[in-house]
């Protein structure tokens, strides 16, 4: 082994207990050892790393809140269940409401096996979530209900409550009018203090105040349902609303008396038919221009 | 393949491992390339520090050269390229000595001479000379440590010690 490698394994702190002894067999032996005693003073001087980390800590400290990115995550998970939380509390607490359009119909699923079939331009509003509790529906226009066996059910309209255990009615409510009819087992109507039972074929009509009880209607769902409005009695200016609540055209009279009373039935379908319906047995005549239709005696 | 556990350091517990692991290292490097005038000690809590701003930048396999890198390069920037002059500790002072004073004082210029050649060497063979002579570390340490072969390591120090014996003995 030569003297290069032997320095350069004493350098490595390597070598073994023969290179040790050729070590020091080296004739500069001393020399190197002196030196390297020495160069032992040049140590760099003591970084005590506990402490120092220590000083480091308060400066790292501050940009923690930087660094806690999965923090930033969660909350921003946190606010965004809430908000839906919130939502969904809202929203499930809160009326559902039902509208229909002019000319538009549709069928509304009760949450439980009831069901209301709305005519046109009608608004019915119920609370789902308060449903086991109390059925009750308000009602705004005119509907046709399959109330499920159970509680009581009511329909609450401006003029009168309708209350029911389970059975089939339609209620119609347009201004001043109102008209309950039973289809099927027993209904009871609340009105002005009076309670009113109704069995399967007798109607409760209130017109402009007057009441009305009268009987036998053999049919067992209410026409509109077939797309057709049926009349009997009533005064003229009803069943033109109701025609405007089926057709998108507006109705505007001369020189008639819209009280006249008016039985018969008019179609969904078909305008031009409808209003014959309606005109011929009054003697009266119609004129088109656009979406506007006037009536006016013959 | 296996998933690296971390892909940043932004974990101030990993962060604290990394710095006792790191820290002494990086200082002593400091301190034998450039000396302590330019204060290694503040160059490697800055260099720390600029590690936690980057942290999520940094996998945990490159925040030592990330380290030494960016203390090196603080360093240079304040450097103006000056003498080096690394201090050597003065020896306790011995209460009863039967040294001679001639003694006494060839050691003190001993010394002086060391402090002279070690600071004529280059910035390379004298870190890795005094990380082996001062530290007591091994060649592959100093090689892991500073980024390069053994053999480098060696030839570095070999050449180190070579030069300072001809510059001892020349004076």
């Amino acid at each position: 082994m030569n003297r290069e490698e032997l320095i350069k394994k004493w350098l490595d702190h390597n070598l073994n207990t023969e290179e040790q002894i050729a070590f020091e067999q080296l004739e500069d032996y001393s020399q190197l050892i002196k030196m390297d005693s020495t160069l032992k003073d040049f140590k760099a001087p003591d970084f005590i790393t506990e402490a120092s980390y220590k000083t480091l800590q308060p400066q790292l400290k501050s940009k923690t809140t930087k660094t806690d990115t999965w923090l930033k995550p969660l909350f921003k998970i946190a606010a965004i269940l809430m908000i839906g939380l919130s939502v969904y509390y809202y929203t499930t607490t809160l009326d559902t409401e039902i509208h229909t359009k002019i000319a538009e119909q549709s069928i509304i699923k009760l949450p439980d096996a009831s069901s209301v079939n709305l005519n046109a331009n009608s608004t019915v509003i119920f609370n789902e979530s308060n449903w086991n509790k109390t059925r009750a529906v308000k009602l705004k226009g005119e509907a046709f209900f399959k109330v499920a066996k159970g509680q009581k059910f009511d329909v609450i309209t401006n003029y009168g409550t309708v209350s029911v255990l389970g059975t089939q009615f339609n209620v119609k409510q347009r201004g001043s009018y109102f008209e309950v009819t039973c289809f099927e087992g027993l209904v009871s109507v609340a009105h002005n203090g009076k309670t009113v039972k109704l069995k399967p074929g007798n109607s409760f009509k209130v017109i402009d105040g007057k009441q009305i009880t009268e009987g036998k209607e053999n049919i067992l769902q209410p026409l509109w349902l077939e797309g057709e409005s049926s009349f009997k009695s009533v005064p003229l200016k009803y069943v033109i609303t109701e025609l405007e609540n089926q057709y998108k055209e507006s109705i505007t009279t001369e020189n008639i008396d819209t009280s006249r009373l008016f039985t018969g039935s008019f179609t969904h379908n078909n305008l031009d038919l409808a209003l014959k319906s309606i005109t011929i047995p009054l003697n009266l005549s119609y004129s088109k221009s656009g979406k506007s239709i006037l009536l006016k005696r013959e | 393949m296996s998933q690296p556990l971390h892909d940043n350091i932004c974990e101030s517990q990993l962060f604290e491992r990394l710095y006792k692991k790191h820290a002494k290292n990086l200082h002593n490097f400091l301190y034998y390339k450039f000396g302590e005038h330019l204060n290694p000690q503040d160059k490697v809590q800055e260099a720390f520090i600029k590690l936690w701003q980057n942290c999520s930048k940094v996998a945990p396999p490159k925040a030592k050269s990330f380290l030494f890198t960016t203390a090196n390069n603080l360093m240079l920037n304040a450097v103006s390229h000056q003498k080096v002059v690394l201090r050597y500790n003065e020896k306790p002072q011995k209460r009863t000595t039967n040294e001679t004073p001639l003694f006494v004082l060839e050691e003190k210029e001993y010394h002086i001479k060391l402090q002279k050649a070690i600071s004529n060497l280059t910035e390379a063979q004298r870190v890795a000379f005094l990380m082996n002579r001062a530290e007591g570390k091994r060649f592959k340490e100093i090689a892991e440590l500073l980024g390069i072969s053994v053999k480098g390591v060696e030839k570095r120090i070999y050449g180190a010690l070579k030069r300072l014996r001809e510059e001892i003995d020349e004076l």
